[in-house]
């Protein structure tokens, strides 16, 4: 075996779980037929999970173009896009000195994270059970008055 | 985390496959030799993502087999260092934690790279399992198996196979990621949001 080239590009994980997909991953519920074998199935549940699940390609494609005023890394801007931070806290650690270069222009950046990229399920998940605990309060409310 | 990398194999294809047709079955042979398996320095490999070439299909004499030169790109786990990931708890003791991806559970974060100050509590009856909380402005923020945990990458080890083994010791882990909690932001995400 010979290495022709170790590093022949990077991959975002929106990049694998869409090959994953392609291959059909998501389609096979028993998980026998599609040709992937069982250690790609285990790739195929961790990316699920994470933000890359309800990205696309062109989100991935407008964020990096938006992301060149901020002068980033290209490991800065890999990160943001594989874990999708809501919060300038969470930039912290993806961002080197943060505070130095950006200072104001981090939750610039935030925002424009959050518009950019879709939201990953779960975060919604917990907008949508706030939203239902409320619908409860209500519903009993009302029975109590009648 | 995910990079492609070329790799040129030479490949013995067993006479029984000879029936299908020849990109499926070197996919299959390379799929069999590779997937799941640690490559020094280019990481886990993942999954094969396409064949450049295939070369020859020489039968040498004596062989019923054939065998190619493929040429082909593979997606190869490989974090980078400063690379933040979100994992799950596997095992908290005394040394650090043990965090694992589903795919891949060699990760460890080893007691002096958690945020301090902070402090051990070790489990009733097992003094050496328990979990470690970490202290902050007067709270104490335990770290539990609840949710996930995000960690940033320190370095990545390939240790060289061990030539002898005593059965009662853990598998050889050919890739070992070492990962630091070290820096606001990382830790359970049920601490920052």
């Amino acid at each position: 075996m010979k290495i022709v080239k170790a590093n022949d590009g990077v991959l975002t994980n929106f990049e694998v779980l869409n090959f994953l997909r392609s291959r059909g991953a998501g389609k096979d519920l028993t998980r026998v037929i599609a040709p992937i074998a069982p250690s790609e199935f285990k790739v195929y549940d961790y990316l699920e999970q994470t933000a890359a699940c309800s990205q696309t390609r062109e989100s991935i494609i407008s964020f990096v173009g938006k992301s060149k005023q901020y002068k980033l890394a290209e490991a800065e801007i890999l990160n943001l896009i594989n874990i999708r931070p809501s919060s300038v806290v969470e930039i912290d650690p993806i961002v080197e000195e943060c505070d130095k270069r950006m200072g104001e222009g981090v939750e610039e950046l935030v925002e424009m994270v959050l518009q950019v990229l879709p939201t990953p399920p779960s975060q919604m998940q917990s907008d949508d059970q706030v939203e239902f605990n409320k619908d409860d309060v209500r519903e009993g409310q009302e029975v109590e008055a009648s | 985390m995910f990079y492609l990398s070329k790799i040129e194999h030479t490949l013995r294809l067993p006479p029984h496959l000879l029936n299908l047709p020849i990109n499926q079955a070197i996919k299959g042979e390379l799929e069999g030799l590779f997937l799941d398996k640690v490559i020094a320095d280019l990481g886990l490999c993942i999954s094969i993502y396409d064949i450049h070439s295939i070369d020859g299909g020489f039968i040498t004499p004596g062989d019923g087999a054939s065998t190619y030169t493929v040429m082909f790109r593979m997606i190869m786990f490989r974090p980078f260092v400063g690379e933040v990931i979100a994992a799950k708890l596997k095992e908290s003791d005394r040394e650090g934690l043990k965090l694992s991806l589903g795919f891949f559970d060699d990760i460890h974060v080893p007691e002096h790279l958690l945020p301090m100050p902070k402090q051990f509590e070790p489990e009733s009856g097992n003094s050496n399992q328990g979990r470690w909380i970490w202290e902050f402005n007067g709270d104490n923020y335990p770290i539990d198996a609840v949710d996930e945990i995000r960690f940033r990458v320190h370095h990545v080890t390939y240790p060289s196979l061990p030539v002898e083994q005593e059965k009662a010791s853990k598998p050889f882990a050919p890739m070992i990621v070492i990962g630091s909690l070290d820096a606001d932001g990382l830790g359970p995400i049920s601490w920052w949001v």
